[in-house]
């Protein structure tokens, strides 16, 4: 906190620039509750960075006041990688679409989760492909028809929570833009989480998933129920492929130790208490020992 | 007479000791002060196949592996055979080879005359009758070998003590008795090798390194703390040393998943501020590509350590090439600045590394080193008083810059004051979009115009602070050669045995190849008269892009250019010396 002891409230982390998305759009709430969560949590705009790669949701870094960096498709982790490891003091965001995390994007969302990276990503699902105008998305349901799939979706749709419990992270919701006060709470609890955080959040595309997402959403929708161990794969994994209900809320949580927390271990295992070697001594293990 | 530079390849199966040879007499060589030059190949199998190893040892400057060898050891001739070509050894040659194996050998095969002396050596049987074991014949050879040659004998003694004390004391025993039994055979020899001797002063010890390892200490020299890469031949020697080392200076090695996640790591780290480096080959680099504009647009510093081989797609992963220049240059969707520097011999990976930093972080551009192969795998001597180099660092914001903070700010370098994350008041969004001084996004015509010229602007003052060449020869010379890498080493070679004989040959290596230093290499086009270009690249990629930007000697261009596979060789320099000689004397109707 700087010299001026700031209080920080949701609006003081909004940009001059405005939002690019359609009116509806649901990626509305979700900027709405990242600036609440990060207000709650009185997070420091200078220590914060807000990372994505390519889509409507991507563009929401260049909508927040700290470091931002709206960067190359599917990629978002990837920096991020790069920040956290090099700041880790920074508390580092990453946002995207389901195309930019699930299709694209896949590969990195397997790997950070498993090397349980300290960042939270929350992955904005409007089921379909926004910025290029309506294409089938990995999120898509089998049989739905769409600007790329005339005669209907051909494949079976992926679970984002379901490949983010398997492939290792430690912290799982399920959120719904529609829902602000849940939906804040649980970004607030993805960024105060040590470890990999994923929320995946249901953010209708008005314009080509139709008006009446929300309303499909709202019916379906239900809260985790209060007996669920967050802490049981097995139970957290009861709430993924879900077809008749949408469950919000933490599905899981446990903790172990972080990447950042590894890599630093490594470090001092390395260094075992000694000053960093100079360039000479490095340069000097290549003499011959004979 | 003996001689102050000798040559040995040691050829043999996965299990033969052959690299452990190989790298006891370089151990040994390095330690007496000699120079060394060791290169070893393998065939494409994991474990086992065929292995080679060429050593060079001399008490003169040397700057490439010879083209001939001197001494050859063959344990199987099957073995060799998959080396056809690219060893080859001096028609006088000695060749060793396994009494056992009968193989019927043509010396015309491998560049043996008539002169050539071969010997049958009983390795299988002297190994097992005095070690008690058929593995022990690479140590019989280093004993036979340094007999006969007068290498350092103590200091091998002393590596083969190294090596097996660790073991039980019945193994470094087991080869101590194979060393001694290669030595009584070399002296019942009765054929006189005394004219094969090695004669040389004994000088300080020097470093022994490879090129991937001299540019994995030139990063933590130069302050990288952070690097990711994806395993690939032949660069990843690069991550192995830096998993190592890198913790030990306080920074962070990331494998990542692929390269795509690192260089987004790399970009990640240096947005946060921290020099950050990546290392690939050309597959590797093109997987990149998408990212480097990325980092061209952010104006992100990054150093992407190229490591060439044979392509495209698998090519040749195991040897050298240099054909990635291209993809080096222009690879990119857009109009995308970078630096492409090309390091020409082991110690220069630690220089250009360096550099590549230096550049990265004063102009905020990435920085592409393209190495190669053959200096990126082979062993050679170095000296520790050359390697230091100057370190640079980015420029960040005055404190009134950060009141209306513009990370963009035109400015008449091109280079805008950049803050990172951590920074209070630096905060700001960018993107691979094109935007205006804020990091804001736009598509207007008068923006993208405006900010391209800005981030093309950084190459001129590029150009006039780094302009690393090298220079050979005379100032006025009939032939001048124009080549960059690895070409280097038996090119310099070639240009100093013509200057010996009297030739006017003269070199111009350019170790910073965009942007070009074009008016250095202007002043060597009007000092020479015939002019020869020199690269390993099939499609001449070298001679095309210079063509982008320069009128080359109309009718006295000689282009030089073949596929990699093959070490480029001081001979085939020669060769080309000799062609082009008589013809600077005809006369030159273009200068330039």
């Amino acid at each position: 906190m700087s010299a001026t002891e700031t209080v920080f409230k949701p609006g003081s982390y909004k940009t001059d620039l405005k939002p690019v998305w359609c009116p509806g759009c649901g990626d509305f709430g979700v900027l709405n509750a990242l600036y609440r969560a990060m207000a709650k949590l009185q997070l420091e705009p200078w220590n914060t960075v807000v990372l994505s790669g390519i889509g409507c949701s991507s563009r929401l870094p260049g909508y927040v006041a700290t470091y931002g960096f709206n960067s190359v498709h599917g990629r978002g982790l990837t920096l991020a990688t790069g920040v956290k490891i090099s700041r880790p003091d920074t508390t580092v965001i990453v946002v995207g679409g389901d195309g930019d995390g699930m299709a694209i994007g896949g590969n990195h969302l397997m790997h950070t989760c498993r090397r349980n990276l300290d960042v939270t990503y929350i992955l904005m699902d409007n089921e379909i492909y926004g910025l290029t105008k309506g294409q089938t998305a990995p999120t898509t349901p089998t049989g739905d028809k769409t600007k790329s799939s005339f005669w209907g979706n051909p494949e079976p749709a992926v679970d984002p929570v379901e490949l983010a419990i398997a492939t290792g992270a430690t912290f799982v919701a399920r959120g719904y833009s529609g829902d602000m006060k849940m939906l804040t709470e649980l970004i607030q609890r993805g960024i105060e989480h040590h470890g990999f955080s994923f929320i995946n959040v249901l953010s209708p595309c008005v314009t080509w998933r139709g008006e009446t997402q929300y309303g499909i959403i709202k019916e379906k929708l239900r809260s985790v129920p209060e007996d669920h161990d967050v802490t049981s794969r097995e139970a957290a994994m009861r709430f993924t492929r879900e077809k008749d209900v949408v469950t919000e809320g933490v599905l899981y949580e446990v903790h172990e130790p972080t990447f950042g927390d590894q890599l630093e271990a490594i470090r001092k295992k390395a260094q075992g208490g000694k000053p960093e070697p100079s360039t000479k001594e490095i340069l000097k293990t290549f003499y011959p020992t004979l | 007479m003996p001689r102050s530079d000798l040559t040995l390849a040691l050829v043999g199966s996965g299990g033969d000791g052959v690299i452990t040879m190989g790298d006891m007499i370089a151990q040994a060589g390095a330690s007496e002060g000699l120079n060394v030059i060791k290169v070893e190949a393998y065939g494409p199998q994991i474990r086992g196949g065929e292995s080679s190893t060429t050593v060079r040892v001399s008490g003169d400057e040397i700057f490439a592996q010879a083209d001939f060898v001197d001494i050859l050891v063959v344990f199987a001739w099957k073995d060799f055979a998959r080396f056809k070509s690219e060893i080859m050894v001096a028609p006088n040659a000695i060749i060793f080879s396994e009494a056992k194996d009968e193989t019927e050998v043509d010396g015309a095969d491998l560049g043996a005359g008539p002169e050539a002396t071969w010997i049958k050596v009983p390795f299988i049987e002297l190994a097992k009758e005095a070690a008690g074991t058929t593995l022990a014949k690479n140590i019989v050879t280093l004993g036979l070998v340094s007999e006969l040659f007068s290498l350092p004998q103590e200091p091998i003694r002393k590596a083969i003590v190294n090596k097996f004390s660790k073991k039980k004391a019945k193994v470094l025993e087991a080869n101590l008795k194979g060393f001694a039994a290669g030595i009584e055979f070399a002296k019942g020899l009765d054929t006189d090798l005394s004219d094969w001797r090695l004669e040389y002063t004994p000088g300080e010890p020097k470093l022994l390194m490879s090129g991937n390892e001299a540019a994995a200490v030139g990063a933590i020299h130069a302050g990288c703390r952070f690097f990711s890469g994806y395993p690939i031949t032949p660069s990843s020697e690069v991550l192995h040393f830096l998993s190592q080392w890198m913790p030990m200076v306080g920074g962070s090695v990331v494998q990542t998943e692929d390269e795509l996640a690192a260089i987004g790591g790399v970009l990640g780290a240096s947005f946060a501020g921290v020099k950050a480096m990546t290392a690939t080959s050309g597959p590797g680099l093109a997987l990149m590509t998408e990212m480097l504009g990325l980092a061209s647009m952010a104006e992100l510093p990054a150093v992407i350590f190229d490591v060439q081989r044979g392509g495209p797609s698998t090519g040749l992963p195991t040897k050298s090439e240099q054909s990635d220049l291209w993809q080096a240059l222009y690879g990119s969707h857009g109009d995308a600045p970078r630096v492409v520097l090309a390091p020409a011999d082991v110690e220069d990976c630690f220089h250009t590394v360096v550099d590549a930093f230096n550049i990265a972080e004063e102009y905020q551009i990435p920085v592409i080193v393209l190495s190669d192969q053959n200096i990126a795998q082979r062993s050679e001597t170095l000296s520790m008083l050359t390697l230091s180099h100057e370190v640079k660092e980015r420029v960040t914001p005055a404190a009134g810059e950060l009141e209306d903070y513009k990370r963009y700010k035109e400015t008449p370098t091109g280079v805008s004051p950049m803050t990172w994350p951590g920074i209070e008041g630096g905060q700001y969004q960018t993107n691979g979009l094109e935007h205006d001084e804020y990091g804001k996004p736009t598509s207007m015509f008068l923006v993208h115009e405006k900010m391209n010229a800005k981030r093309y602007r950084k190459l001129r003052p590029i150009r006039d602070e780094f302009h690393f060449i090298r220079r050979y020869g005379p100032d006025d010379a009939d032939v001048g050669i124009l080549c960059w890498g690895s070409s280097k080493g038996p090119v310099k070679e070639a240009v100093q045995r013509a200057n010996a004989r009297g030739e006017k040959v003269a070199a111009f290596v350019p170790q910073v190849l965009y942007p070009f230093p074009k008016h250095e290499f202007e002043e060597f086009l009007k000092e020479i008269k015939e002019f020869i270009v020199i690269e390993l690249s099939y499609s001449a990629q070298f001679y095309k892009y210079l063509r982008t930007f320069l009128e080359l000697p109309e009718g006295h261009t000689n282009i030089v250019k073949r596929s990699g596979g093959k070490n480029l060789t001081v001979h085939e320099v020669e060769e080309e010396i000799k062609k082009a000689l008589p013809q600077a004397s005809t006369k030159r109707e273009v200068l330039v």
